[in-house]
């Protein structure tokens, strides 16, 4: 319990002509976890990779690239036998490549086509009004033609200059077509820039603008026609071979990894060594594969374990299978480092038990049950389903506190007296009980639990189950501590602050009257030893943490008060859609379905708080409370030679 | 001679200004705390995603300046 697995350094050497036998066993097992090679001067070099890396390579950045160009995604498919997935990759694959290629090519060719067509429309465009053959613009001897944009009519003012002209002018988009004798054409150029004349250029082609452009747009929606034909094309490509192009990139890419293995490997000129990690559980049956693989020429031996491996050594976690979802909330934090104490099962028992006692709501607990069973049903994503059971472990939590404190959607289940004033509950006829008198605040322990009625009570409760909270912190910290740095570094890091705690319980107790006044001195006394021990083991850091102690605890009171905000939240949408707009009783009509639309909306915005408010004022007092009292984090992810095969098999 | 009006001032409006009061001030605390270690947080994550539950856990801490104001307005309710 609380601990991670045994990890075992083992180096495994052979003779050259094995190697692949030994990559190839090492990569099918899946257990052992290459430690990459440096070169240093003892004479050994990384090793070459193996022959068919080109090959390889090649192909798999064609499966890739096509895979992009398709847009293959992952989906769950049947698994495809290795053998037969290999034996037609090769013609497959050139079949795919040729058709796609020329699929591409002339769905680029058209994409040309279209942008030449969208440029000679610009060009047309502002001679569309214009019913002047293209052909008659150029080509004379005597005339100047000007074509262009002017901010005016220029006719008149062109007839003063000469009277032998020709002109065509659109208003609407301010086009002029200006023939005039070649003689004229500096005068007529002089007048046009008073008229602030901008050049355009004259399509090359020929017949009528308005013509020539309603057939090019015609054309145009022809192309586009041929290019979404082809985009179908290419669609029905990737349904044909979104399998094929999945299992063989799968195939190449666990053949990419075996060659290139050397990579990371010492090797001397007939000898490689492969150094790595492998859980000490799994050390015999790594052996054993090595061996059979290699008809015991290869040689595995298991290494002593140093100082500086220790900050090396890949993490991996051993928890029972319930509380695996919660190494994900680890993982968000970091790894536990290889000598600590892997706090997963604790976090297990305690973010949950946060969780439900902030929400503690009946109503929101199935909501909120029913929308993570149906995403973890509904989506296969790997890094989805552990959160997920999280939110399911966190519902089963708020269920039990929602009928401890008898709450649906914010309403109260049992009616409640108070004040001579009785509020009416859910359940008609379930009135709470009175259990005991609390000893704070002059509060009634009832059944249900009323939070808003025990906030006092709860206050305190709250603060005090931070203490022990934090307590168990300190305990952790202390066998971490011990581990690491030693039985006195501990007592002096992590007992003292549990000495301190000790001196000022018994101080207060005395004050207070509980025990004798003799004890107040004795728990001064204990203070005081357990403030130099502190002294002695943070130094000078230690005293300014102290009043962390009051803060963390007090910390903890948040359980009550976000809950509390989130009832108010849930009760006044109530308030507002039963009270203020419809009360249930009274004729049923428009208002009856505004109550109804403030109902949902209030809750369905409630219900997202309800996420997001409890998980992270949980998961905060595990992050900064708890773990601040004993975790260093910090390990490497234990992430083994091999590959999880999805789409094929041996 | 002038009749001189006397206003009490009602205890429980008091008290409902007060634990307002120490709702919304330290909410404004939190959230000008919040607000640095946030952008910094956002601009950690952009460089290395793996910093996401450290910057979470950093931007929240300033959270408990409120929580604080919360149990304190329900101390006075109460």
């Amino acid at each position: 319990m609380l601990e991670l697995k045994q990890m075992n350094r083992a180096v495994i050497v052979g003779h050259k002509n094995i190697f692949e036998e030994t990559v190839d066993a090492l990569h099918k097992s899946n257990l052992f976890q290459i430690e990459d090679f440096n070169e240093d001067k003892s004479g050994l070099h990384i090793g070459r990779p193996f022959e068919n890396v080109d090959a390889v390579s090649k192909k798999l950045i064609k499966i890739r690239s096509i895979a992009s160009l398709l847009g293959v995604e992952d989906a769950e498919s049947k698994k495809q036998s290795k053998s037969a997935v290999l034996s037609s990759l090769d013609d497959t694959l050139e079949k795919l490549d040729a058709e796609l290629d020329v699929k591409t090519e002339k769905k680029s060719q058209l994409e040309a086509e279209i942008k030449e067509i969208d440029s000679l429309k610009k060009e047309l465009l502002p001679f569309s009004n214009i019913s002047l053959d293209l052909d008659l613009y150029r080509g004379y001897e005597h005339l100047s033609v000007f074509t262009g944009y002017v901010d005016d009519n220029v006719e008149s003012a062109v007839s003063k200059i000469t009277s032998s002209y020709e002109i065509f002018y659109d208003a609407k988009e301010g086009t002029i077509v200006l023939f005039v004798a070649k003689e004229k054409s500096d005068e007529v150029t002089g007048l046009l820039a008073d008229y602030g004349f901008r050049e355009i250029r004259v399509p090359q082609i020929s017949g009528m603008p308005a013509q020539a452009l309603s057939e090019i747009t015609s054309k145009e929606a022809g192309l586009i026609k041929q290019i979404e034909s082809i985009d179908a094309e290419i669609e029905s490509l990737k349904d044909k071979y979104a399998d094929f192009i999945l299992a063989s990139n799968e195939l190449l890419s666990i053949e990419a990894q075996k060659s290139e293995a050397p990579l990371r490997v010492a090797t001397s000129e007939s000898t490689f060594m492969i150094d790595g990690w492998v859980p000490e559980e799994d050390f015999p049956k790594l052996e054993q594969i090595v061996k059979t693989a290699t008809n015991g020429r290869a040689f595995v031996s298991k290494q002593e374990m140093t100082k500086g491996d220790e900050n090396v050594v890949p993490i991996e976690y051993d928890n029972p299978k319930a509380a695996t979802p919660f190494q994900e909330i680890m993982d968000l934090y970091a790894r536990p480092k290889y000598k600590e104490l892997d706090p997963t099962l604790l976090i297990f028992i305690s973010f949950p038990l946060f969780y439900g006692m902030i929400l503690g709501d009946i109503g929101y607990a199935l909501i909120l049950l029913a929308l993570a069973l149906g995403i973890k049903k509904a989506v296969s994503s790997e890094a989805i389903k552990p959160l997920m059971n999280v939110l399911i472990y966190c519902q089963i939590s708020t269920l039990i506190f929602g009928v401890l404190y008898g709450e649906f959607m914010g309403f109260p289940l049992a009616s409640l007296t108070s004040h001579g004033e009785t509020v009416a509950g859910l359940i008609p006829g379930f009135a709470t009980m009175d259990l005991f008198a609390s000893p704070i605040g002059g509060e009634m322990i009832t059944y249900p639990v009323h939070r808003t009625h025990l906030v006092m009570t709860l206050i305190v409760f709250t603060a005090l189950l931070g203490l022990i909270h934090i307590n168990i912190g300190y305990m952790l910290g202390f066998i971490n501590e011990n581990r690491k740095h030693g039985m006195s570094a501990a007592i002096m890091e992590k007992g003292s602050w549990i000495v301190i705690e000790l001196g000022l319980l018994l101080a207060i107790l005395g004050y207070a009257a509980v025990l004798p006044a003799a004890t107040t001195y004795a728990g001064v006394v204990v203070f005081l030893v357990g403030f130099v021990m502190l002294l002695k083991g943070e130094g000078i850091k230690g005293p300014i943490e102290l009043p962390s102690l009051l803060s963390n605890s007090l910390s903890y009171t948040r359980i009550i008060a976000v809950g509390l905000s989130s009832i108010y939240i849930a009760s006044t949408v109530n308030l507002i859609a039963f009270e203020m707009i419809w009360e249930p009783g009274t004729p049923i009509g428009g208002a009856t379905i505004g109550a109804i639309i403030v109902f949902l909306a209030g809750h369905a915005l409630n219900t997202v708080l309800s996420i997001i408010a409890p998980g992270l004022h949980s998961l905060r007092l595990q992050y900064v409370e708890f773990f601040g009292k004993f975790y260093e984090g910090g390990g490497r992810k234990y992430n083994p030679f091999g590959y999880i095969r999805k789409y094929t098999e041996e | 001679m002038a009749t001189e009006t006397l206003t009490a001032m009602d205890p429980a409006g008091l008290k409902a200004i007060g634990a307002g009061l120490a709702v919304g001030l330290t909410g404004i605390a939190s959230g000008i705390a919040e607000k640095d270690i946030g952008s910094a947080a956002i601009g950690a994550m952009a460089e290395n995603e793996s910093l996401f539950g450290k910057g979470l856990i950093l931007t929240v801490i300033p959270e408990t300046i409120v929580i604080f104001g919360l149990v304190v307005a329900l101390l006075i309710n109460g």
